[in-house]
C-alpha cells in the first residue's frame, strides 16, 4: 500500500462504499488538476474535490432531492472536504471552494442551470493557488 | 438603570409562584454585575416572599393564611351593600386583601457576579392570593453593569440614540444581529429569505453568546472579530438545522414552517448548502488556522453523527451509551468548538482553550438533555410528543423504556405505529415514571461538572457569566 493509499484511507471513514463507486476516478481526475501544489498536500486536496462533486451528487443539489440518508452522507462528505481544505489548503484556497459551493447552491436554489462542478471546483483551483 | 415588568399568569386561587428563574434570566440579560433587583407588586392581592420551595411548606404556608384570615369569614370589604364605586366584577376578596396584609409588597433581593445573592434554600415568590389572573410585577435593576467583561472589552457603550448605557453583554448580542443582518442582505434572494425567515424567528442564539465569551479570555479580544466568528457559527448551525428539519420531516421550526415544508425539499437542500459554505468561507476569511479547523472538525462530528442518529431510530428508543455518542457529535460537538473557538481567536493559552472546549462539550450534552425534556413540557410552547412522533433519539425515553413497571409498555407502543393516541399515551407513561427526574438529575449533573472543568482558569470575571449559563441552559422548559 502507497503512503498516498493510506492518507486516502484515513479519509474514507463511513465513506469507503463511495470510493468504488465513482469517488477513486473523480479523485484520480483532480490529482492532475492539483499538480501545481506541494506534493505533500496534493492528494488532500484532491480527495476533497472529490468529496465535494460526490456529495453535491449524493445530494440532489440542483435536481430532485434525494431520500434522507443520501442527504447526509452528501453532508458528511461536503464536512470531510471542508475539514481537509482547513487542515491542508490556503485561506485563499478556501476561501475560493466556498465560493464555488455557494454558487452551486445559489444557482439551485433559483432553479437556474449552473455551471459544471468540475469547471467550478478546477476554477477554484487555480483562483486559490 | 433597567426598569421592566415581570408578567405571568397563576392557576389557582392561591399560589405561590417561584419568579426565581426569571429573576436571574433578567439580571443575566441585564448584565448586571453588582447590586440590587427591587421587586414591587402591583396588585393589593399578589404578595412576595423569599422562602424555600419545598411543596409541602408551601401548603403550610398557605393553611397559615387560611388560619390567620380565613376566607368567608365576614369581612366588611365584601359587604358591597355599604360600598361605592364597585365594579361588575368585584370579586369577594377581604380575605386576600388581609392576607397581603401579612406579607409583603416590596423586596430587593441583592446580586453579585451578575446572580441573585441566595441562600441553598432560598427562593423568590410571588404570592398569588386571589387567582387565577394575569399578574405582573415591576422589576428594577440597578448597580454596576460595567464589570461583566473585562476592561478590554469595551464596558459599556451608548445606544444608538446616544441616551443611556447599554451593558456590554446588549452590545456583544447586538453586534451577532448585525452581523447576521449584514450578511444576509447581500445574499441572492432564493437563499437568503429562508434563512433570514429562520434566523428572524429567534433561537436562543446559546452558540454565538459561547462565542463571545470565551473570546473575551485571551489577550487579544476584538469584539468585531469574535461578533464576525459568532454570526457566522450561528449560520452554520442554522443549516444543518435546515437540512435536519427535511430528514426529520419537521413541519414547524421555532414556531414557523420550515424551509423544508415551506419551499420544498429541493431548496432547503441548496439553502444548507449555500449556508454551510459561507459560513465556512466567513471563517475562513476571519485568518486563524486553529479556529478554522476546530469549527470543521465540529461540523464532520455533526454530520457524521446525524448519520448514527437516523441508523438509530430502527432500534428505537435506542440505549444509554448509543445516545451520549449521538448527542456529542450532534449537539456537544459545536457547543466545544464554539467555546474553544472563541478562545482561540483570542489567543488564550492552550489550557484555557482546552478547559472551555470540556466545558461547551459537557454543556452541549446537558443542553440536550434538557431539550428532550422539553418535549415533555405542556408549558414548553412546542407541541408535546414530537419527538416521539419523529422517533428522534431521547434520554427521557430510553429511561422510561428501561423503567421495570412502564418500560414493556413504552417499548410495545414505541414498536408499532405512532398515531396521536400512542403517543400520548407514551408521554403520560414518561410523565408517571421517574425518568424525566432522572434526565434532569444528569442534565444539572453534567452542567455542574462543566463549570468543574473551568476551576483552575483564569477565566478574567467571567466565571459568573458562565455559571449562569450552565445553570440555565438545563434549567428551562422552552
Amino acid at each position: 500500500m502507497t503512503a498516498q493509499a493510506l492518507v486516502i484511507g484515513r479519509e474514507l471513514d463511513r465513506l469507503d462504499g463511495l470510493w468504488e463507486d465513482g469517488l477513486s476516478d473523480t479523485y484520480r481526475s483532480y490529482l492532475d488538476v492539483v499538480d501545481s501544489y506541494d506534493d505533500a498536500v496534493q492528494p488532500k486536496l484532491a480527495l476533497a474535490a472529490a468529496l465535494i462533486e460526490a456529495g453535491i451528487r449524493l445530494q440532489g443539489l440542483g435536481g430532485r432531492a434525494a431520500p434522507a440518508a443520501a442527504l447526509l452522507m452528501g453532508d458528511l462528505c461536503l464536512a470531510r472536504a471542508s475539514r481537509l481544505l482547513a487542515d491542508h489548503a490556503s485561506q485563499d484556497l478556501q476561501v475560493a471552494f466556498a465560493r464555488a459551493i455557494e454558487e452551486m447552491s445559489a444557482a439551485a436554489a433559483s432553479g437556474a442551470g449552473g455551471r459544471p462542478v468540475r469547471d467550478l471546483l478546477v476554477g477554484a483551483f487555480e483562483s486559490g493557488r | 438603570m433597567i426598569a421592566k415588568r415581570l408578567r405571568f399568569k397563576t392557576s389557582g386561587t392561591t399560589q405561590f409562584v417561584d419568579i426565581t428563574e426569571q429573576l436571574r434570566g433578567e439580571v443575566r440579560r441585564s448584565g448586571l454585575r453588582v447590586g440590587r433587583i427591587h421587586l414591587q407588586s402591583l396588585h393589593t392581592t399578589v404578595g412576595l416572599a423569599v422562602n424555600e420551595n419545598e411543596p409541602l411548606l408551601l401548603r403550610d404556608f398557605e393553611s397559615l393564611l387560611e388560619r390567620l384570615a380565613p376566607s368567608g369569614a365576614g369581612y366588611e370589604h365584601d359587604d358591597f351593600a355599604r360600598r361605592f364605586d364597585i365594579a361588575v366584577d368585584e370579586p369577594v376578596n377581604g380575605h386576600a386583601h388581609c392576607r397581603q396584609l401579612l406579607l409583603t409588597g416590596f423586596t430587593t433581593v441583592l446580586v453579585e457576579e451578575g446572580d441573585l445573592v441566595l441562600g441553598r434554600w432560598q427562593s423568590v415568590f410571588a404570592v398569588e392570593l386571589d387567582g387565577p389572573r394575569s399578574r405582573q410585577l415591576a422589576i428594577q435593576l440597578d448597580g454596576d453593569f460595567r464589570e461583566i467583561s473585562s476592561p478590554r472589552s469595551g464596558e459599556v457603550a451608548r445606544s444608538a440614540g446616544g441616551g443611556h448605557l447599554l451593558p456590554s453583554a446588549t452590545v456583544a448580542q447586538h453586534l451577532v444581529e448585525l452581523e447576521l443582518t449584514r450578511q444576509l442582505m447581500v445574499d441572492p434572494d432564493p437563499v437568503a429569505v429562508p434563512m433570514r425567515r429562520l434566523v428572524e424567528a429567534g433561537g436562543k442564539r446559546l452558540r454565538p453568546r459561547l462565542v463571545q465569551l470565551s473570546a473575551q479570555i485571551g489577550p487579544k479580544h476584538n469584539p468585531l472579530r469574535a461578533a464576525a466568528l459568532a454570526a457566522a457559527i450561528e449560520l452554520l448551525h442554522n443549516a444543518t438545522l435546515i437540512h435536519d428539519d427535511y430528514v426529520d420531516e419537521s413541519t414547524h421550526r421555532r414556531g414557523r414552517p420550515t424551509v423544508a415544508a415551506m419551499e420544498g425539499a429541493e431548496r432547503a437542500i441548496a439553502v444548507g448548502d449555500f449556508y454551510f459554505a459561507k459560513a465556512t468561507r466567513l471563517i475562513a476569511e476571519i485568518g486563524n488556522g486553529d479556529v478554522t479547523s476546530t469549527v470543521a472538525e465540529a461540523l464532520e462530528a455533526i454530520c457524521a453523527s446525524q448519520i448514527d442518529d437516523v441508523a438509530l431510530r430502527g432500534a428505537f428508543p435506542g440505549d444509554h451509551d448509543s445516545y451520549l455518542k449521538v448527542v456529542r457529535g450532534k449537539t456537544a460537538a459545536l457547543f466545544a468548538a464554539s467555546c474553544a473557538s472563541g478562545a482561540l481567536l483570542s489567543e488564550a493559552n492552550p489550557e484555557a482553550v482546552e478547559a472551555l472546549r470540556r466545558y461547551g462539550d459537557l454543556l452541549g450534552v446537558a443542553f440536550q438533555m434538557a431539550d428532550d425534556m422539553v418535549d415533555f413540557s405542556p408549558s414548553s410552547g412546542k407541541p408535546v410528543g414530537l419527538d416521539i412522533r419523529q422517533r428522534v433519539l431521547s434520554l427521557p425515553l430510553i429511561y422510561a423504556a428501561e423503567d421495570r413497571e412502564v418500560g414493556p409498555e413504552v417499548r410495545r407502543l414505541l414498536a408499532g405505529t405512532l398515531g396521536d393516541a400512542e403517543v400520548e399515551r407514551v408521554t403520560e407513561l414518561v410523565r408517571s415514571s421517574d425518568a424525566l427526574q432522572r434526565v434532569g438529575d444528569e442534565a444539572r449533573g453534567l452542567a455542574e461538572a462543566a463549570l468543574r472543568e473551568l476551576e483552575a482558569v483564569d477565566l478574567d470575571g467571567l466565571r459568573p457569566t458562565l455559571v449562569g449559563l450552565a445553570r440555565s441552559a438545563v434549567d428551562r422548559n422552552s
